[in-house]
């Protein structure tokens, strides 16, 4: 009778113990979305638990779309996307905060340093009419190009889209897509004949391609010269409470910590 | 007796006459052709063993420096610069932990009752049949069942609960949980076998000292075929330590170990991580890593942990062997 | 105490542990089933039928945007059913006919010191973990297949349909051979060595050579093993998702065999690579449907294939033939 007691009051002890911190402790914000916001929004995360003692936000990435419909079930607290919302697409009762602007850039294989595309040269090769390097001017190499896209739920493909193709036109379907940024920034970087588009923190090691006369450049893209930007929202289900509207609020306020780290490669707007 | 006066020229055999052997030259050209097929199958699975285990020895030794081994991965997606997978390693120890810790006990008590007991006959055939099922079933299907039913606010308590009220339902012990699952058929069929092997008269010898049957389960059968419930749980580790797509889907996906906040060690169990099997693939043109060596080097590390299982595998069940009167 | 209680009592333990694992898989398979339930209510037989591109139908789901003329649960599965078929059947069909001459050798014709070395290498190579093989294959051979074998003539064939690039079918079919060609090595070689021997001194006896033998008697009485080995390699093929999904391509692209030998040479994505693949959208519920419902496909192959070795072991059993 001795053990059979004493096996249980072990496993009662071990039971509260696994159930009490549950309900101790601080909780963390937890956030999803574009693969473009993640750099950006892990420093801020950092920064926020340095500035105010909160707890870290944790952040994952899954594509702009993944964070939005995360968010609208619950299943995180704050999604990133980098896109503009659409209305009558996206589900109902989210809130969008913009927070910074972004560059997407054009981007080619350093072997291939072609320094400037037109927007009809851009439409060209990313719908597929033009299929070889030899009909690109300014192209170093020859052989057939190979299209790099992003899976549809991408914000940045959204972006890309609406601001280099245009309203109708769609990339090409036999394009290889790829999940993030840092995947599309690989293949271009390990394949000569390959060209693409990531958001500008994801170009180092590439060679990123003026468009319409303008460099891709960070420069460029704050003074508003570079056409190629845009938006990073935070969206919360209905308006943001709690814990959420205090990271946010911080992340908007324009203080010189947020200044400083949006500043290193995005566009600051507050 | 005198033996017989030997003939002189003969002399008798100093050597043993080789075995006889038909010549190839005499087979059927049919029946030669597959001779040689069988032989280049052969030659084919040394060359390509061979080259697998080279090219991952030399791959793996030449990126694999001690540093490593020791070091924390860096915080970014990106690895190409300094740091480690200490954090990995520690991961894929826990989740093997966990997995085990769950699995073996629940292994061994299924096999005892399906070798022991198993009555009624239909719940014994349904039994089995569930775990035989589980054997069969993909590890990505575990995995999505998992993060459904460890998503629920009742299992909370498994991982971490968001400041908003999400339950985040990855952690190290939602992943073990699973991975346990992985295991249990392995434990469950070593277990069964070992049982089976076990002569009724051991059995019989022990009732008829007027022990219950519990106290033979627990006294006498287990203890002699604890060499095969080794073996079982060692090759459940070795299934555990090599799957990726549980770890993919339900450890949170955080290169280091991030605890959930609360208790020291349960803040860990609760929070998420990585493994070497994840570091990997992140690392591997297929992931954002873009650190080819430190991939080959993790595989390397993985590589060896998977054989030496395997080597204590293979001394076990010799082990039990002996034991049973078969070696 | 006495001791039929206790005995009682372990019992109850011991089978309400046996029940509780039954009901847990009993709960996945109801769980799988009844979240599938949707996407095959909507899309009926069709489901399993071709009609677009797999990719875009399930970002469709994710985008909340139904295709033109059709409902947010729209999809058609052949591609990625297709591209299944193809890499696991063709890799356990090459892996059959390669571990049956295997095995045969290390039972038959080895020499004695290359069967001890054999042995272990054999299953060392079942115990690689699967991430491993991947590795090799995307670092290591994929590069290579694509400076030799995808010239720009073979690119631009298919451009207008899809990219090649060193991770195709052709990759995942070896790699996948690779990976199963041990385990069923291992359960026929140890199958073979324990026909009764005096089967084959008969035969020997009688004339027949080694081969003949082997082929006639040894295989035969070694069929519900290797069948039973053939099932385990394939159930293995089917489950395995990361590693596909780093050397198959990952597109849902429905390899064309009308292309000769480029077919080899084009992406595919397996159903489990695919459900791996899209485990991110699981909050969207039309596609969560469809994810469960490749699950369920793959529940039920693996049941049928259970079943398949189950009836082949059947018929060796009266002899006593334990596969």
């Amino acid at each position: 009778m001795r053990r059979p007691s004493r096996t249980l009051i072990v496993s009662l002890i071990a039971a509260v113990a696994l159930t009490a911190p549950a309900a101790a402790g601080a909780r963390a914000l937890l956030l999803s979305g574009s693969t473009s916001i993640f750099p950006l929004m892990t420093q801020l995360a950092a920064a926020y638990h340095k500035a105010t003692h909160q707890p870290t936000p944790k952040v994952g990435q899954g594509t702009s779309d993944a964070g939005i419909n995360e968010v609208a079930a619950g299943k995180v607290d704050i999604g990133d996307v980098s896109r503009d919302p659409i209305i009558g697409v996206d589900p109902h009762g989210l809130v969008f905060t913009k927070i910074a602007r972004d560059g997407v850039c054009v981007i080619t294989n350093p072997k291939n340093p072609i320094s400037n595309l037109s927007q009809e040269e851009v439409k060209a090769i990313f719908t597929g009419s033009v299929r070889d390097w030899s009909e690109v001017p300014g192209a170093k190499i020859s052989g057939s190009i190979d299209l790099v896209d992003r899976v549809a739920s991408s914000g940045t493909q959204d972006a890309f889209q609406n601001i280099f193709l245009g309203e109708t036109l769609k990339i090409s379907p036999s394009a290889e897509a790829e999940e993030s940024n840092g995947l599309v920034q690989n293949k271009i970087r390990t394949d000569e004949n390959a060209i693409g588009f990531v958001s500008f923190d994801f170009t180092p090691g590439t060679n990123a391609v003026g468009y319409q006369g303008i460099p891709c450049t960070l420069a460029n893209a704050k003074s508003g010269q570079y056409q190629g930007v845009r938006n990073f929202w935070m969206v919360t289900k209905g308006v943001p409470k709690g814990a959420a509207a205090k990271f946010i609020a911080w992340i908007t306020s324009g203080n010189a910590i947020t200044k400083k780290i949006i500043g290193s490669d995005w566009i600051p707007i507050h | 007796m005198a033996t017989a006066p030997v003939a002189a020229g003969l002399k008798p055999p100093t050597k043993p006459r080789s075995k006889p052997r038909d010549s190839i030259s005499s087979w059927p050209w049919t029946d030669r052709i597959a001779y040689g097929l069988c032989w280049a199958a052969g030659i084919a699975l040394c060359a390509i063993a061979a080259w697998i285990v080279l090219y991952m020895a030399i791959k793996g030794v030449s990126y694999l420096k001690p540093s490593l081994l020791v070091q924390s991965p860096l915080g970014s997606p990106d690895q190409s610069g300094s740091g480690g997978f200490l954090d990995p390693i520690e991961g894929t120890f826990l989740v093997t932990a966990i997995g085990i810790a769950v699995a073996a006990p629940l292994g061994v008590a299924v096999a005892v009752w399906l070798s022991e007991y198993a009555r009624p006959a239909g719940l014994a055939r349904a039994v089995e049949s569930g775990v035989e099922t589980i054997a069969g079933t993909p590890s990505v299907v575990l995995a999505i069942f998992g993060l459904l039913i460890f998503s629920k606010s009742f299992l909370a308590f498994l991982s971490q609960t968001s400041a908003g009220g999400a339950v985040f339902g990855r952690s190290f012990l939602t992943a073990g949980l699973i991975m346990s699952l992985l295991a249990i058929p392995l434990i469950v069929g070593s277990t069964r076998e070992a049982l089976a092997q076990v002569p009724a008269h051991v059995r019989e010898a022990s009732y008829a000292l007027g022990k219950t049957k519990a106290t033979t389960i627990r006294r006498v059968l287990l203890p002699s075929v604890r060499p095969s419930i080794a073996s079982g749980i060692t090759l459940g580790m070795g299934r555990i330590i090599g799957d990726t797509a549980i770890i993919v889907i339900l450890l949170g996906a955080s290169l280091r170990l991030e605890g959930a906040g609360g208790a020291p060690i349960l803040s860990i169990l609760r929070g998420t991580g990585s493994t070497l099997t994840s570091y990997v693939k992140e690392n591997s043109p297929a992931g954002e890593g873009n650190a080819p060596q430190k991939a080959y080097a993790a595989a390397f590390v993985l590589l060896m942990i998977v054989i030496a299982l395997n080597a204590i595998v293979m001394r076990l069940s010799r082990g039990q062997a002996r034991a049973d009167g078969t070696v | 105490m006495s001791g039929g209680s206790r005995d009682r009592r372990a019992e109850l333990t011991l089978g309400t542990v046996a029940v509780g694992v039954l009901a847990l898989i009993a709960l996945m398979v109801v769980i799988v089933f009844t979240k599938a339930w949707p996407s095959f209510a909507h899309n009926g037989l069709d489901w399993f039928g071709a009609g677009g591109d797999a990719d875009v139908q399930l970002k469709a789901m994710i985008q909340n945007t139904p295709l033109p003329g059709h409902s947010i649960y729209y999809f058609r599965a052949w591609p990625l059913l297709w591209g299944t078929l193809l890499s696991t059947g063709l890799a356990v069909l090459i892996g059959l006919v390669f571990s049956t001459f295997a095995a045969i050798f290390i039972v038959e014709f080895a020499p004695d010191a290359l069967r001890r070395v054999l042995d272990p290498v054999v299953r060392l190579l079942a115990a690689v973990p699967s991430v491993v093989y991947g590795l090799i294959g995307i670092l290591a051979i994929a590069p290579w297949v694509e400076r030799n074998f995808i010239s720009q003539q073979r690119k631009h064939s298919v451009q207008q349909v899809v990219q090649l690039t060193g991770a195709n079918l052709g990759l995942a079919i070896l790699i996948l051979t690779v990976m199963i060609t041990p385990i069923m090595v291992a359960i026929t070689s140890r199958s073979l060595a324990a026909v009764p021997r005096t089967w084959t001194e008969g035969s020997a006896a009688l004339g027949v050579n080694r081969w003949r033998t082997t082929w006639r008697v040894s295989l035969r009485t070694a069929r519900p093993a290797i069948i039973a080995g053939a099932v385990l390699a394939t159930a293995r093929a089917l489950g395995e998702a990361i590693m596909l999904s780093m050397v198959s391509g990952s597109r849902g692209f429905a390899a064309n065999p009308l292309d000769g030998t480029t077919f080899f040479f084009e992406p595919v994505r397996p159903l489990a690579a695919t459900i791996i693949s899209y485990v991110d959208g699981l909050s969207v519920v039309p596609l969560a449907q469809t994810l469960y419902a490749m699950a369920a496909v793959l529940l039920v192959s693996s049941a049928m294939l259970s079943l398949a070795g189950w009836a082949a072991k059947q018929p060796l059993k009266k002899y006593g033939i334990r596969a």
